[in-house]
């Protein structure tokens, strides 16, 4: 029997029921964003919930407030009925709710049991000792309930990716978990090992186990979920079935939203000779084939969802990450090596996160403004702080920076003032080239719009720009054009009548 | 149908090269170039030299798993060998001097832990410091001069025999019987695992990795209390300097059994044979005439290779 | 930071900074020691026994100068005691088998540097942790030089090569003399170069700093070099103070270093810290040094209290810190 088919058969009955557990109006708040925005939500026993959203919908932030990670700032719990806190992981855990995330939290050199049962070992005759032949029986019994036959006593840095995903669901059963919340959790696994895991949900399911399940895959949302809600913005925006309701309604769901921006970008300058041009591009980080062109004058985005190796592509244009295959030309002459090689050359990078990748946070604004241009500054290698000083100062000045002075530690600074400084220590070094990562993750919205006017005016003159953003809205306002990437590949190119965000989402989801 | 390991070969025949491969190449080298390596004699002679070694490798053993390091063993083993001396000396009664011994080694122990888990300075900082208070202490307590005069009862424990084994090999063998069962049987032992492979881990299951990570160190000092015992036995005098650069031979040793510094894995039968290893070399250098200078550089030496090659390991 | 519009403030003026208040600090803490140990006992604050104290300060400085620089990249060189013994040791051979102090400092200076080059290797290229290549490194070498030695010493340097440690310039150690070059140097290295930059920048964030464009590799090599060339000239400072050479020379030189290096308020964490700090801490661990001396304290207490010293440094450095 196929799988789908199997699981067909295993639907719930009717929604009369009681829900499992249910969340009312919880709101979680961080400084400058609202994650989750009086989300409402029911689970009931035994059903697959798939939850769709975009890259910042909020799904990893109610899965975290679901497991007690987060403590939610408003809204109210209710389990079978009755009105209960999650304050903590521990709370979570006695009312069965256990997430799957990721990066598995096993301990590498330990064998299956024990990471089964890490805390809760069964004791042995002898105080603080272990009952061996126990755990490895205990273990056994829990594994042949998720129906994964294999010796409990390997090592589980031995296992697959699927195994270890497995041993994971194996620790949650054996905490006696009704909801199960799984993140992805196809995404590191071959079709075998897919069906294994449908197989395994079936299975759950009939003993009224509830899954909470986050997917980019069509295909899977359509044959496994029993339910289907759509977040955006940190809103449930609706819940359906999946009989109700087409692929592309999703799509329109996942991305509809209100213009409140309005973006800088004059799109009338014709695209001046190339600049960038990256052939068959492939590193170990997972990505392949990747083949990008970028002129003068352009902004060029680079879209797809998160793990779909838009960084990766980026760090291996910049040198940061090695390569094994393709070539890079840059103005005309092939270029490898590591950043120092890509920066003298005048390529830059404006890194995902600024905080760890793109700042010395305890160094000053001024220290951080020349930390790029050296070279340059200083041919002879003696370096004067007064020009050093004179140039952080103008570029202060240039990029509107609102710091006290160049001698403030630039950890001090906000978010959108961190980044100018990112950009601003590219402009000192005269790069060419800027590659952004995400440049306005985490940036309240006047800051934004500076962002971008700053960008346009690089381009303005003479320079170029790859882009990487989430916001598809973002790409589709200030790009020339852009790439969708999938899967660590190139999905697909988009012109500037092309550029939607449905089309970017669709690029990005299909899944073959 | 059972499942296999995707990674399918054990881990013990991957180890077993490393460390075996290392002792029968320097048994085989020994025995060919050096002038009565291969007796009797001098193979028990090793292996009851190397029972000091034992006692602070396997502790370290489980250091190292929590990716830390201790290098005040040395100094602390020198301390409580004079601990042994003075107050057995004074008392004369073994078991007050093992006892003294053990206090002072698990004071020390426990600051260390202290430093590392909740101050939070790290592991080779922290300890190079208390090394400097270990060693300075020795000095101050026997003002630079041997103690003399150790009474029968210590003297006697180095070449006893109990059933015809000399008690050092048998206080050696018990030790690792004891830390065989403590790392893989208990649930101390699991979570010595848990430090190094995934701290995470622990915190998640409602554990405090700061309190287990003390009990580590603690566990380190008292062992170098009971391995004072020993050395003031061996010597039949508490030296001021005697057990200073030991923790060089146990990290030594450690390595070269296989014990990673970076994945909280952990063989204690490795860091025996790598004990042995490093017994053997000394011994087999002594045989040829070479100063004790060549040994430690010699060893040295197979701490980088050992860990160059841990490294090799590690990234494959 | 609520009006993002509003124009930056005027240029920056100069005002002191972080470093300069915590250099302040140190400086104080070593004059009150002074103070303190005027007032406890009358030998202080002789001539004589000040300029032995500099004297004294300058032979940890010139092997601590070295060492802040790695420190400041979030580094540690243990080897650099047993670095000086064997530079020591061959360079005084070098020196009797040719009669050249020229060509024995040459040596001294290779020999220092070959080995700070390979302890560079072994933290770049091999990725050992700093502190265990440099721990092995040490081993490596204290055996390689008692061996050399065969438990020989070395006496007796022509005189012109003996001033050098030993000789007078206007009433004050040439020591003193080498040590406020060297502090000049430092400095300069340190605040005044790109290469000094890039070197505070590696240790504040090692990965921002790759992906700025700096060469972090080089750079290490750079600063393992620099320590062994700079215990390599402590080496001949010792040859030519002691007029002697051994293979235990070293032994009691490494700690003071760290100390020194860690009491000036240089961050164990990389990124934090000055040359003239350092030399600041190899001023005060000397004077407490001095201190007991002058009070009659047996010299067994030195390895407890400069152990106690260590730690603390790095408490107070780990507590004042400041972290965004």
């Amino acid at each position: 029997m196929s799988t789908s088919a199997a699981v067909e058969a295993l639907r719930p009955g009717s929604e009369g029921a009681t829900p499992l557990l249910e969340l009312r109006g919880i709101s979680k708040e961080f400084p400058g964003v609202k994650a989750l925005d009086g989300v409402s939500f029911a689970i009931y026993p035994g059903e697959v919930h798939m939850l769709l959203g975009e890259n910042g919908a909020g799904k990893s932030s109610l899965m975290k407030v679901l497991c007690g990670a987060y403590r939610a700032d408003a809204g109210e719990f209710y389990y079978k009925g009755e009105k209960v806190a999650i304050n903590s992981t521990a709370d979570a855990q006695k009312l069965g709710i256990a997430v799957i995330f990721q990066e598995f939290s096993l301990v590498p050199h330990l064998d299956i049991a024990q990471n089964i049962f890490l805390g809760r070992e069964p004791k042995g005759r002898i105080p603080g000792t272990i009952d061996r032949r126990r755990i490895l029986a205990d273990a056994k019994r829990v594994l042949d309930m998720i129906g994964f036959d294999i010796d409990p006593a390997i090592t589980v840095d031995k296992l697959g990716v699927a195994q270890q995903q497995m041993v994971e669901i194996a620790k949650a059963i054996s905490q006696n978990a009704r909801i199960l919340v799984m993140d992805e959790p196809t995404a590191a696994l071959s079709d075998r090992e897919t069906e294994l895991l449908f197989a395994l949900i079936a299975r759950l399911k009939a003993d009224g186990v509830s899954i909470v399940y986050i997917s980019h895959r069509m295909a899977e949302v359509f044959a496994l979920g029993d339910r289907i809600t759509v977040m955006r913005d940190g809103r449930r925006i609706d819940g359906v079935l999946p009989g109700d309701v087409t692929p592309d309604q999703l799509v329109r769901m996942m991305v509809g939203r209100n213009v409140d921006m309005t973006y800088p970008r004059n799109f009338a300058e014709k695209p001046g000779e190339v600049m960038l041009q990256v052939k068959g591009l492939a590193s170990p980080t997972g990505i392949a084939d990747i083949d990008i062109e970028v002129r003068r004058g352009e902004i060029v985005g680079l879209c797809g969802l998160v793990g779909s190796g838009r960084t990766e592509a980026a760090r291996a244009i910049f040198g940061a990450d090695p390569i094994t295959g393709g070539e890079i030309i840059f103005d005309g002459k092939p270029i490898s090596g590591g950043p120092d090689v890509a920066s003298r050359r005048g390529i830059a990078l404006i890194p995902e996160s600024r905080k760890s990748e793109g700042l010395a946070l305890l160094r000053s604004v001024g220290d951080n403004l020349v930390v790029s241009a050296l070279r340059k500054l200083f041919p002879s290698g003696m370096f004067d702080p007064r020009v050093s000083q004179r140039t952080a100062d103008e570029l202060i000045r240039q990029l509107r920076i609102v710091t006290p002075s160049a001698r403030q530690m630039v950890g001090l600074l906000s978010g959108g003032n961190q980044q100018k400084v990112v950009i601003g220590k590219w402009l000192a070094a005269g790069s060419r080239l800027f590659i952004f990562d995400e440049p306005t993750r985490g940036i309240d919205i006047g800051a934004k719009s500076e962002i971008f006017a700053l960008i346009d005016r690089l381009v303005a003159e003479g320079a170029a720009a790859l882009m990487i953003s989430s916001e598809q809205i973002e790409i589709c306002h200030v790009c020339d054009r852009a790439y969708v990437m999938r899967e660590g590949r190139i999905a697909g190119h988009l012109s500037r009548n092309e550029l939607t965000e449905e089309n970017i989402v669709r690029l990005g989801m299909h899944h073959a | 149908m059972r499942e296999a390991a995707v990674i399918s070969q054990p881990n013990l025949l991957r180890r077993i090269p490393g460390v075996a491969i290392v002792l029968v190449a320097l048994i085989a080298l020994f025995g060919a170039i050096a002038p009565g390596f291969l007796s009797f004699a001098n193979l028990s002679n090793v292996l009851v030299q190397s029972t000091i070694l034992t006692m602070l490798a396997l502790p370290m053993t489980l250091i190292i798993m929590t990716e830390g390091l201790d290098l005040s063993m040395g100094a602390v083993l020198t301390l409580t060998s004079l601990c042994v001396a003075i107050v057995s000396v004074a008392t004369h009664s073994m078991l007050l001097g093992v006892g003294a011994a053990i206090l002072v080694g698990a004071a020390f122990g426990l600051v260390n832990g202290w430093l590392v888990a909740i101050v939070g300075i790290p592991p080779f900082v922290a300890t190079l410091g208390t090394l400097g208070m270990a060693q300075g202490l020795s000095l101050i307590v026997s003002d630079g001069q041997s103690v003399v005069g150790i009474p029968h009862s210590v003297r006697d424990i180095y070449s006893a025999t109990f059933l015809g084994v000399p008690v050092p090999i048998v206080m050696a063998l018990v030790t690792y019987a004891v830390f065989h069962g403590l790392l893989y049987h208990t649930r101390f032992g699991t979570y010595v695992f848990a430090l190094g492979g995934n701290r995470e881990a622990l915190k998640y299951a409602g554990l405090s990795p700061g309190r287990l990570l003390i009990g580590v160190y603690a566990i380190g000092g008292i062992m170098a209390g009971i391995a004072g015992l020993l050395m003031t036995a061996r010597m039949n005098s508490g030296h001021p300097t005697a057990g200073l650069g030991m923790e060089f031979d146990a990290i030594a040793a450690v390595a070269v059994g296989g014990t990673s510094f970076e994945r909280g894995n952990g063989w204690l039968l490795g860091t025996l044979l790598g004990v042995i290893a490093v017994g053997i070399l000394r011994n087999g250098l002594n045989l040829i005439s070479m100063p004790s200078s060549v040994q430690v550089a010699s060893v040295g030496v197979l701490v980088i290779v050992a860990l160059f090659l841990d490294g090799l390991r590690s990234r494959s | 930071m609520t009006d993002i519009t509003k124009p930056t403030l005027s240029p920056s003026r100069s005002f002191l900074s972080q470093d300069a208040i915590q250099l302040f600090y140190r400086l104080l803490a070593a004059l009150l020691i002074c103070a303190a140990l005027s007032v406890l006992t009358d030998s202080f604050l002789t001539l004589g026994n000040i300029l032995n104290v500099l004297r004294q300060a300058s032979l940890t400085f010139f092997i601590a100068s070295g060492l802040t620089l790695v420190v400041l990249t979030a580094g540690l060189d243990l080897s650099v005691g047993a670095n000086v013994a064997l530079s020591a040791c061959i360079a005084g051979t070098v020196i009797h088998q040719t009669g050249s102090p020229t060509f024995g400092v040459a040596v001294a200076l290779v020999v220092g540097g070959l080995v700070g080059l390979l302890n560079g290797v072994m933290v770049t290229a091999l990725r050992i942790p700093s502190f265990i290549a440099t721990y092995g490194m040490l081993w490596v070498l204290n055996g390689l030089t008692y061996w050399y030695m065969a438990g020989e010493t070395i006496h007796g340097f022509p005189a012109g090569f003996r001033q050098i440690g030993s000789g007078y310039l206007f009433g004050v150690p040439i020591p003193v003399y080498l040590l406020l070059i060297f502090l000049a140097i430092g400095t300069l290295f340190a605040q005044r170069t790109t290469w000094g930059q890039e070197i505070y920048a590696i240790g504040a964030n090692p990965v921002a700093a790759r992906l700025s464009g700096i060469p972090v590799a080089r750079r290490l090599l750079l600063v393992y070099a620099v320590s062994g060339i700079m215990a390599g000239l402590a080496s001949i400072i010792f040859l030519s103070r002691l007029n002697s050479a051994e293979a235990d020379i070293g032994e009691s030189l490494t700690l003071p270093a760290i100390a020194a290096v860690l009491i000036g308020g240089t961050s164990l964490f990389g990124g934090v810290g000055t040359v003239f700090g350092t030399f600041i801490g190899a001023l005060i661990l000397t004077l407490v040094l001095n201190g007991m001396n002058l009070l009659s304290v047996s010299a067994n207490w030195q390895p407890l209290v400069t152990g106690v010293i260590v730690i603390l440094a790095v408490w107070l450095d780990m507590k004042t810190r400041r972290r965004t």
